[in-house]
């Protein structure tokens, strides 16, 4: 039973390129999943945009209307981004996160998404950033170890 | 899956007295005033939580044959199984997306 999600997928780009890509051209290339929705008046577009407090991720809903989905923590163009992912619907104490990592293979650049989707965040990481979040992670990281063990037991 | 009742659950497990709970019921079923004794909490309190957990769907109640008064409490094992199938989902979102971004990348 994983505690967390990755998948991994080579595309031929450079690192710089397929940061840049991912980025700028979320809007295009994201495909809206009913799973998913950020919100009810879901799906928008998609979109990384700077505001005074730093970068986030936004979805820019149909009513003109913007979603925060979450703050990026991590712009390093061409190596690492990281972001956090919330959806309406999830309670004050829900949080995710999700770390992309762009890494040269010969010609072809490896991402790899890991979504700590209830998992804790690596405790440097969380001191680096200053997340206000941080006691939400770890209360996460937390009940999600316990909710394994209790799974693992039941399946 | 409904994300709702997802939700709901992750939501009754933000609370460590009732995450308590849910690992004393993973190893067997118990009475509330065993759970109450586990946790140090007083009947009421207790109850507030069984509440809690019984109504995100993730416990619940039976009488033993003996004594119908008696309240023994276990885990139902549904929830886990959306829990599962959450983290499942995830995966396939992300397949789904990073699909989609090599073939946006690579078209051009």
């Amino acid at each position: 039973m994983p505690s967390r999600v990755f998948v991994a997928l080579r595309v031929k780009a450079t690192p710089l390129r397929a940061f840049t890509v991912f980025t700028e051209e979320i809007s295009v290339w994201w495909r809206p999943n009913a799973l998913f929705n950020f919100t009810p008046r879901s799906p928008g577009l998609m979109a990384f945009e700077e505001d005074e407090r730093g970068r986030r991720l936004v979805e820019q809903l149909p009513g003109g209307k913007v979603f925060e989905v979450g703050r990026v923590s991590v712009w390093e163009p061409g190596a690492r981004l990281a972001f956090g992912w919330r959806q309406a619907t999830f309670s004050p104490d829900q949080w995710t996160e999700v770390e992309v990592t762009f890494q040269a293979v010969g010609e072809e650049t490896r991402v790899s998404v890991t979504h700590t989707g209830w998992d804790s965040v690596p405790g440097e990481h969380v001191a680096k950033h200053g997340f206000p979040e941080m006691l939400f992670m770890r209360r996460h990281g937390e009940w999600w170890q316990t909710l394994l063990s209790a799974m693992e037991t039941r399946l | 899956m409904d994300a709702a009742r997802v939700d709901a659950v992750l939501s009754a497990l933000a609370d460590p007295h009732r995450r308590r709970v849910v690992e004393l019921l993973g190893r067997r079923p118990h009475r509330a005033g065993e759970l109450a004794q586990a946790l140090g909490l007083t009947p009421p309190a207790m109850s507030r939580h069984l509440r809690a957990l019984r109504q995100a769907g993730l416990t619940e109640e039976t009488h033993p044959d003996f004594d119908a008064r008696v309240r023994v409490y276990q885990l139902r094992p549904e929830p886990m199984a959306y829990l599962k199938d959450w983290l499942e989902e995830t995966e396939r979102l992300w397949i789904q997306q990073l699909s989609a971004f090599k073939a946006h990348i690579e078209r051009d």
